[in-house]
């Protein structure tokens, strides 16, 4: 199998923008992807594709191997899926609309979802339109983890929502992650919070994705070199793979990728009066590349 | 309490296993006791639990830990001699990094030998002074 979910060359254009163009990404079992992205590159769209919402222009899409048609909804059993603003049926009450899905997901696991209502204090009478933001991402949550989902697909889930909320939002991602081993694509504005959770990362830009990359190595190739000179600097500092440079004065800071031992010899080279490397966090290697 | 720095060079597994070791090396953790499950520690440092699996997995296969089926890890009563001879061969690379310096500035043996004892004496007063103060 080639991935859970493979995604070849998707192109889409809205009117004369155009949206993605080129995008391929493949998506292993058991892996957590982060996709990060500027508001308008995409991301969302990209998610509404796969989720069968809308259909690309070009390419194509496989879930576990077999390609996905536009309106197919049989895959969909396997997917779960926890968005900003997730569409539920506001006139239902928690209680209809738990029965509602359970007629739909072939796994639906009822006594987890009972468990979590309880955990969450949701009352199954209350009315869908009567949750405040906080309790329609809980029960987001339950519906999604009572279907036991092969694949969780997070678009910026916790966006608006105060800290504590989103704390344990990721908890409880974090404790179905150590007892399904679930495989998610979490796309999200709150970049820091998924620093510790990814294990590969892709970030998207002009249409495609500019990054792709198990997390844990790409923190050994991107890195902050700084850099001082006895005169001041001139001119900028031409070496390949430098994502971002800043000059102030005799002082040049760059965001370099990927940093080798061959580039570490040709900035020595430069005869610096002091040469610093550092690593980036997550949201700094963000910033540097989006 | 392990606390993971995003902003360092090692990795958050590594970060783990140092922080564990570290504690078993000043005695907050004891043979026999019981580390937290993986899943409440991932829960707790917000990371995914395959990272502290593999902190968890090194540290058994080095002897720290073991883990007994259905009741989660353990200290081993060996682990605090591993540590013992763990920071003894890291204190013979610094010394070893010292003599390497050294034999850099091309001194004799003796000398380096003097420098050693002069340093060892002057970090011993100065200790001296402190517990005075």
């Amino acid at each position: 199998m080639s991935g859970i979910l493979a995604l070849k060359n998707l192109s889409k254009s809205f009117g004369r923008k155009k949206v993605l163009e080129g995008f391929s990404l493949t998506l292993k079992k058991g892996q957590v992807y982060g996709l990060l992205g500027k508001n308008g590159e995409g991301k969302t769209t990209l998610i509404r594709m796969i989720m069968g919402v809308i259909p690309p222009d070009e390419g194509e899409i496989f879930y576990k191997d077999n390609k996905i048609h536009f309106r197919d909804d049989s895959y969909k059993r396997e997917i779960g899926f926890i968005a900003e603003e997730s569409i539920f049926y506001s006139w239902m009450s928690i209680k209809e609309l738990l029965k509602f899905n359970a007629s739909f997901y072939p796994k639906w696991n009822a006594p987890k979802a009972n468990e979590y209502l309880e955990k969450f204090s949701l009352d199954p009478k209350t009315r869908i339109r009567n949750l405040s933001r906080g309790m329609k991402l809980k029960l987001g949550l339950i519906v999604t983890l009572a279907s036991e989902p092969e694949l969780l697909i997070l678009d910026d889930p916790t966006s608006g929502l105060d800290v504590p909320t989103r704390h344990d939002f990721l908890k409880e991602i974090i404790k179905e992650l150590s007892e399904t081993g679930t495989t998610i694509l979490f796309s999200t504005h709150i970049v820091h919070e998924i620093e510790g959770i990814i294990d590969n990362l892709g970030i998207l830009k002009f249409g495609r994705l500019i990054l792709d990359e198990n997390f844990h190595d790409l923190k050994n190739s991107v890195k902050r070199v700084l850099l001082t000179s006895n005169d001041p600097i001139e001119d900028k500092i031409k070496i390949e793979g430098i994502i971002t440079q800043n000059i102030n004065g005799t002082q040049c800071e760059m965001v370099v990728y990927p940093w080798t031992e061959e580039k570490k010899k040709e900035i020595e080279a430069l005869n610096p009066a002091s040469l610093e490397v550092k690593p980036l966090n997550l949201e700094e290697i963000f910033i540097s590349f989006a | 309490m392990i606390k993971i720095d995003t902003t360092s060079f090692i990795p958050f597994y590594e970060q783990i296993k140092q922080q564990i070791k570290g504690r078993i090396s000043v005695g907050t953790l004891r043979p026999g006791e019981p580390l937290q499950s993986i899943r409440e520690l991932a829960t707790m440092l917000l990371i995914n639990p395959n990272t502290v699996a593999r902190a968890y997995r090194e540290l058994e296969r080095e002897g720290f830990i073991r883990t007994r089926k259905g009741k989660g890890c353990f200290i081993t009563d060996d682990s605090s001699t591993l540590i013992r001879k763990e920071r003894t061969a890291i204190l013979n690379q610094v010394f070893d990094d010292a003599i390497e310096e050294a034999k850099k500035l091309n001194l004799t043996e003796s000398e380096i030998k003097k420098i050693f004892e002069r340093r060892l004496s002057l970090k011993t007063e100065r200790q001296k002074k402190g517990e005075r103060k």
